[in-house]
Formats: structure tokens, C-alpha cells, sequence
């Protein structure tokens, strides 16, 4: 009697294992907290001109971009010149972000130059975002 | 036998784990939404700023992007291809500095472009100047 009994307690009692589970998810949950950047994206598609020599721009840099019709973009909404290097200046406090410019390749070369010499002001480094010719 | 077994489930007593999974799950799930892994490639221009092209004792090799599409040295068109011997040629050993100079109704793309060759036939740095009229 008392050795069936204590027998059916140990069958009911085969939960799974669920500590391996936790470690792993927690393990995956720190990565992705570490890894998180938050980058604000500027909320446009731009066709990107196609250039030759084009190295990988740094992951963590504050974006703009230039669309088609001469407006600048930031964080999804339209920004205007003079707001860009309050605005990078904002962004990075004391670490000295990379800006990067998604520029559209039928955009006005002169409001690009005006937008690069604007974030020169404020950023060390200012790269255009391209695509790579194949 | 009946108090076997409330002893029995007194020492069975475990915390229960189901919501802080769930809870760390939810964490995990927000954490890989919003991580957005941007991967870019580009071009950056190293120059220092709009004063050092006048220290500097080398002179600059200007490019002119009117407004029409062409590519302008010295007031010729050379064209896109003519962008990188242009700049190889221009101070033999001393990788030059440019100058794009650009005018209103420029295409970015074009810009882009010239920088990208300028670069490719070892140009030190690339600025691009608005030309005013």
C-alpha cells in the first residue's frame, strides 16, 4: 500500500525542468538589452546613389535624411537647417556620435553641401549613406 | 497516513516561476523589437573644417557641378569617368585635396558620385562648397 502510493505522488509530481529554459532566456534577454542602441530612424525611404568605394558606417550614429523634395528628416519628422546641430548636439551629450546622411540622389547637391557643413559644426565625423555598385 | 501527507505537502512548497517567465519573455520579445540592427555602408569626407583648405599649401582641386549635369574642371567637362585620372594627375605624388563645388539644381547623386571617385583615386579629403551667384 504505501509503496504504490508514494509511486503514483512521483509520477504526478514530473513537472519540466523549466530552470535550463529561464538561464538561456535571460541569457538572450541581457544580450539584446546590451545590445540595444535605439537608434531614431529619419522615417523616409530615399533611393541612395550608387558609388564604387563604400565602407560600413558605424551602427550607433545619429541620422538624417534628404528626400527627394529638398526636405530634411529626423526621428520621422521634417526638421529645418538651422535645427540640425542643436539637434546633434542634443544627441549626443558627451559621446561623439557619427552623423550620417541618407541622401536621395535626385536631392539638391547645395542643400547637401549646406547640411554636411552644418553637422561639421557640431560632429567630427559626417558620412553619406550609399549603395554599393555590383 | 493522513498526517504523511500533509507533511508531504508542506515540504513541496515551491515559488512559482510561470510569471516572471512571462514576464522575462515580454522583456526579451520588447528588447529584439526594438533593437534595430541598421547596417549602412557610405562614404565620409575627412576634412577638418571650412579654414584648413586656405593653410594648407597644396591648392585644392576644384570640381564645378553646374546645374546642367556635367562635371567641370577648370571650366571643361570631363564627366563622371574623367573624375579619378583627373585627380590621380593632378599633384603627382601628394594625394590632393577636393574641392566640389556645387550650384544649385546639382544632383546629390552626382555629388556623391564625384566624391566616391574623388576618394577611390586616393584624394586626402573632399568638401563640397555651395557656389553662390
Amino acid at each position: 500500500m504505501k509503496v504504490r502510493r508514494r509511486l503514483t505522488l512521483e509520477e504526478e509530481d514530473k513537472d519540466i525542468n523549466v530552470s535550463p529554459l529561464i538561464d538561456v532566456v535571460f541569457i538572450l534577454l541581457i544580450f539584446f538589452i546590451v545590445s540595444a542602441t535605439f537608434v531614431t530612424l529619419p522615417g523616409i525611404d530615399v533611393s541612395r546613389p550608387q558609388v564604387q568605394k563604400a565602407e560600413s558606417l558605424k551602427k550607433n550614429s545619429i541620422l538624417f535624411a534628404l528626400s527627394e523634395k529638398n526636405q530634411i528628416f529626423h526621428a520621422g519628422k521634417p526638421v529645418q537647417l538651422a535645427e540640425i546641430s542643436p539637434l546633434i548636439a542634443l544627441a549626443n551629450k558627451e559621446n561623439n556620435k557619427p552623423v550620417v546622411i541618407q541622401v536621395d540622389k535626385w536631392a539638391d547637391a547645395t542643400l547637401l553641401a549646406k547640411v554636411i557643413s552644418e553637422s561639421k559644426k557640431v560632429a567630427s565625423i559626417v558620412s553619406l549613406a550609399t549603395l554599393k555598385e555590383r | 497516513m493522513r498526517r504523511n501527507r500533509t507533511n508531504f505537502q508542506a515540504e513541496r512548497t515551491e515559488i512559482n516561476v510561470s510569471p516572471l517567465i512571462d514576464m522575462v519573455f515580454i522583456l526579451l520579445i520588447f528588447f529584439i523589437v526594438a533593437t534595430s540592427f541598421i547596417d549602412e555602408i557610405g562614404i565620409s569626407s575627412n576634412y577638418k573644417d571650412s579654414s584648413s583648405i586656405i593653410k594648407n599649401e597644396n591648392k585644392p582641386l576644384f570640381f564645378t557641378l553646374p546645374g546642367s549635369g556635367e562635371v567641370l574642371v577648370d571650366g571643361y567637362s570631363v564627366g563622371l569617368k574623367g573624375v579619378a585620372s583627373k585627380v590621380r594627375n593632378f599633384s603627382g605624388l601628394v594625394p590632393p585635396s577636393i574641392v566640389i563645388q556645387v550650384s544649385a539644381g546639382a544632383k546629390a547623386g552626382l555629388a556623391t558620385q564625384v566624391m566616391d571617385q574623388a576618394l577611390q583615386a586616393g584624394a586626402k579629403a573632399v568638401k563640397m562648397a555651395v557656389i553662390s551667384k
